[in-house]
């Protein structure tokens, strides 16, 4: 037993000496995850903003210039300036500098004064369906809030009652302010799709590694055994895996304000078990890869596919695929985001949170074995 | 042969007494179909520094593999260090010290951090390390180098730290597979020097080897050949073998091309290129019996000279290696 310490210290302080040696894993360590974070948080966004307009003006009154103003002003569209025709629509799309047209048909102004219907479309570029989609639901929101007003200030005009005010306003709201909940809704589960990608590249090469210089096969003519190799090598990962959560929900509270409700015990037995079953996952590759190259290969499609899309990070796990529901059981992420989300912004109880927390667990205990038994086989 | 001319006499002479380090019986190994060992028998004994020789692929290092407990035999039996290596592997690799041809240490640790990390791996006590470890440094000719990473040392200082990292824990065998491949021959002469010290102090040493020079100067041989051992004993008993027949050494011009016009020349056992030379076995001819330099002549090879040589190791397994062939 006291061996059997000694052997997976050794291992473990030999990985720590490797890391520290090598710039480039610290900065995979550190210096990556942490930009991971910031970069995604804000790329990955699902406010879209600024969207370059180009409009067209064929009615030039005052009040199709106060309908394209309207648009300038809600902070969604970023006005690129106007052009004469239709074709000037097509070059601008075709140029990429807009992906929505405001175009005000002649007698606009006349229509509206009159009590007619005010003869406006706006083209959206569709070539992307989640922009264009958004574009299309503020153009929608807008245009009804402009109708509306117009349709006031027409009554107004002539002394009539105005006709009663619609329900969009809580609609156009969702999407006024949406920066916080985006934010909220996203870093909890990004920081844990952040800790899986790191900690399954980095161990799935460690045994392809040391099987390529030839060490793996003086480490097994020693006394050490195949379970010691796996803990001295998931030790000092699990160690840094856990400095990094720590690091990134460190700025998740400071820089992104969300907010920590639940009891961060559960966070803390969460995340290490997840690290570990990342870890181990890793290592499984590690197992069976026949090259570093393509160990590197499995490991990114292994941490990032299941990543984003089978974890529940960015879609509901409910609406996606049956088959591919259950596919997702087999990556940790998905028990751990229940976890995160639950413990930052629900403040989820011990209680309800235990079945992700022991699902970890057998997980964990289970990808340790299977590597073990891989990496065995292949000595 | 040069290399070691002037240390042959210094060459320990294995005890006669004491345990075997190694007995192997009937041990077998397949993978699938394939027969990679073939029921070999072989006995080590304490001190010797025994020689496993044979070409790539013949089953050198799956052998070494079963002896040190990594890998189980498909069948038969061995002891290694009075430990069977089915029941006690574990046992084994405690009482063993292994050194690949790789000199497997790690290139981004010192010199200090590679014997700490195998003392770690053998449980050595802080006491046993520091001593240990001094006599290591001094024995490997590092002293001052304890904090030099083991990527820029010269390849034998790495082979002499790699013997010292396997030597750590004092084990009474060691393995060697291919231990001075890729070093110069300085470095391997100073290599083969310490191993004589390790078996003069009772070490068994069992090592692979393509360099006959270094095979002559082992205590015993056995030559591995598709799985099989076809030749056992001391260097002398294994080229006694061929002590009937006459092995000329021709001065020949174009010596490929004389090598190929001698294919199926019944006055010839086997001929191959030695270096420079072309070897010819005729057996139990002589030399103007096969008057080669005729046959040679009016193929038109001009021969200078013809030399008749005393066999060696390399004879005398091109000799085995052709026989096994004929009989396949």
């Amino acid at each position: 037993m006291r061996g059997s310490v000694a052997r997976i210290t050794a291992i473990a302080s030999k990985e720590f000496i490797h890391i520290s040696r090598d710039w480039r894993m610290i900065v995979a360590v550190l210096v990556l995850p942490l930009t991971q974070l910031l970069l995604f948080a804000y790329a990955i966004s699902f406010d879209v903003r600024n969207i370059p307009t180009v409009t067209l003006d064929l009615d030039r009154s005052a009040a199709s210039r106060a309908f394209i103003d309207a648009y300038g002003h809600s902070g969604f569209f970023s006005m690129q300036g106007g052009v004469t025709d239709q074709a000037g629509v097509m070059q601008a799309f075709d140029r990429g500098t807009a992906r929505a047209a405001i175009i005000v048909e002649r007698g606009y102004g006349d229509d509206i004064a009159s009590g007619r219907p005010g003869p406006v479309s706006v083209l959206i570029d569709g070539s992307e369906p989640n922009s264009a989609q958004l574009a299309q639901t503020y153009a929608l929101a807008l245009d009804q809030t402009l109708g509306r007003q117009a349709a006031v200030s027409w009554a107004a005009a002539r002394g009539l009652s105005p006709p009663t005010a619609g329900t969009l306003q809580p609609l156009v709201r969702t999407w006024y302010n949406p920066e916080r909940r985006s934010a909220d809704f996203l870093i909890p589960g990004l920081m844990v799709v952040i800790i899986m990608i790191v900690t399954i590249q980095q161990t799935s090469v460690t045994l392809v590694r040391e099987r390529e210089n030839g060490t793996l096969e003086q480490l097994m003519e020693s006394p050490l055994t195949h379970g010691e190799l796996i803990l001295g090598k998931v030790a000092p990962w699990a160690i840094l895996g856990f400095v990094d959560m720590v690091l990134i929900t460190a700025i998740a509270l400071v820089v992104f304000g969300v907010p920590l409700r639940g009891d961060i015990a559960v966070l803390a037995i969460g995340t290490l078990l997840f690290i570990v079953c990342s870890l181990s996952l890793g290592l499984v590759i590690s197992a069976v890869a026949p090259t570093i190259e393509s160990a590197n290969m499995a490991g990114l499609l292994v941490s990032f596919l299941p990543g984003f899309m089978l974890s529940g990070m960015a879609f509901p796990l409910a609406s996606i695929p049956v088959p591919l529901q259950v596919i997702s059981y087999l990556f940790p992420a998905r028990y751990m985001i229940e976890i995160s989300r639950g413990i930052f912004l629900r403040g989820t109880s011990w209680g309800a949170l235990y079945p992700e927390v022991l699902s970890l667990a057998v997980y964990a205990v289970a990808a340790l074995g299977i590597a073990t038994l891989l990496n065995r086989r292949r000595t | 042969m040069s290399l070691f001319g002037n240390r042959k006499q210094a060459v320990p002479q294995a005890e006669t007494l004491g345990d075997d380090a190694i007995v192997v019986s009937k041990l077998r190994k397949t993978f699938g179909d394939f027969v990679a060992v073939d029921s070999i028998d072989l006995t080590v004994k304490r001190g010797e520094i025994f020689g496993f020789l044979g070409p790539n692929g013949s089953g050198k290092t799956t052998t070494i593999r079963m002896l040190c407990g990594v890998i189980e035999p498909s069948g038969g039996t061995a002891t290694v260090m009075g430990y069977d290596i089915c029941k006690d592997p574990e046992k084994v690799r405690c009482n063993i010290g292994y050194m690949s041809q790789k000199f497997s240490l790690f290139q981004d640790l010192t010199v200090d951090e590679n014997l700490r990390f195998y003392s770690g791996l053998y449980g050595l006590t802080a006491e046993k390390y520091a001593e240990r470890r001094a006599y290591i440094l001094k024995m490997a000719d590092l002293e001052g180098r304890e904090t030099e990473l083991t990527k820029n040392l010269s390849v034998g200082w790495k082979q002499r730290l790699a013997l010292g990292c396997a030597t750590l824990h004092e084990p009474k065998l060691i393995f060697l597979d291919e231990p001075t491949s890729g070093v110069d021959p300085t470095a391997r002469r100073q290599f083969w020097e310490l191993l004589y010290d390790l078996a003069n102090d009772g070490v068994a040493l069992f090592v692979t080897t393509h360099y006959m020079d270094e095979a002559t100067h082992c205590n015993r041989l056995a030559f591995i050949y598709r799985g099989d051992i076809i030749a056992a004993g001391t260097p002398q008993e294994v080229k006694a073998g061929l002590a009937k027949d006459t092995i000329l050494r021709l001065d020949v011009d174009d010596g490929e091309g004389a090598l190929a016009a001698l294919q199926g020349n019944s006055a010839v056992a086997e001929a191959y290129m030695q270096g420079a030379s072309l070897q010819v076995n005729i057996g139990h001819l002589s030399a103007d019996e096969a008057d080669l330099p005729a046959v040679l002549g009016s193929a038109g090879f001009l021969v200078h000279g013809v030399e008749r040589v005393e066999p060696t190791l390399e004879d005398a397994f091109v000799h085995l290696v052709t026989e096994q062939g004929g009989r396949a």
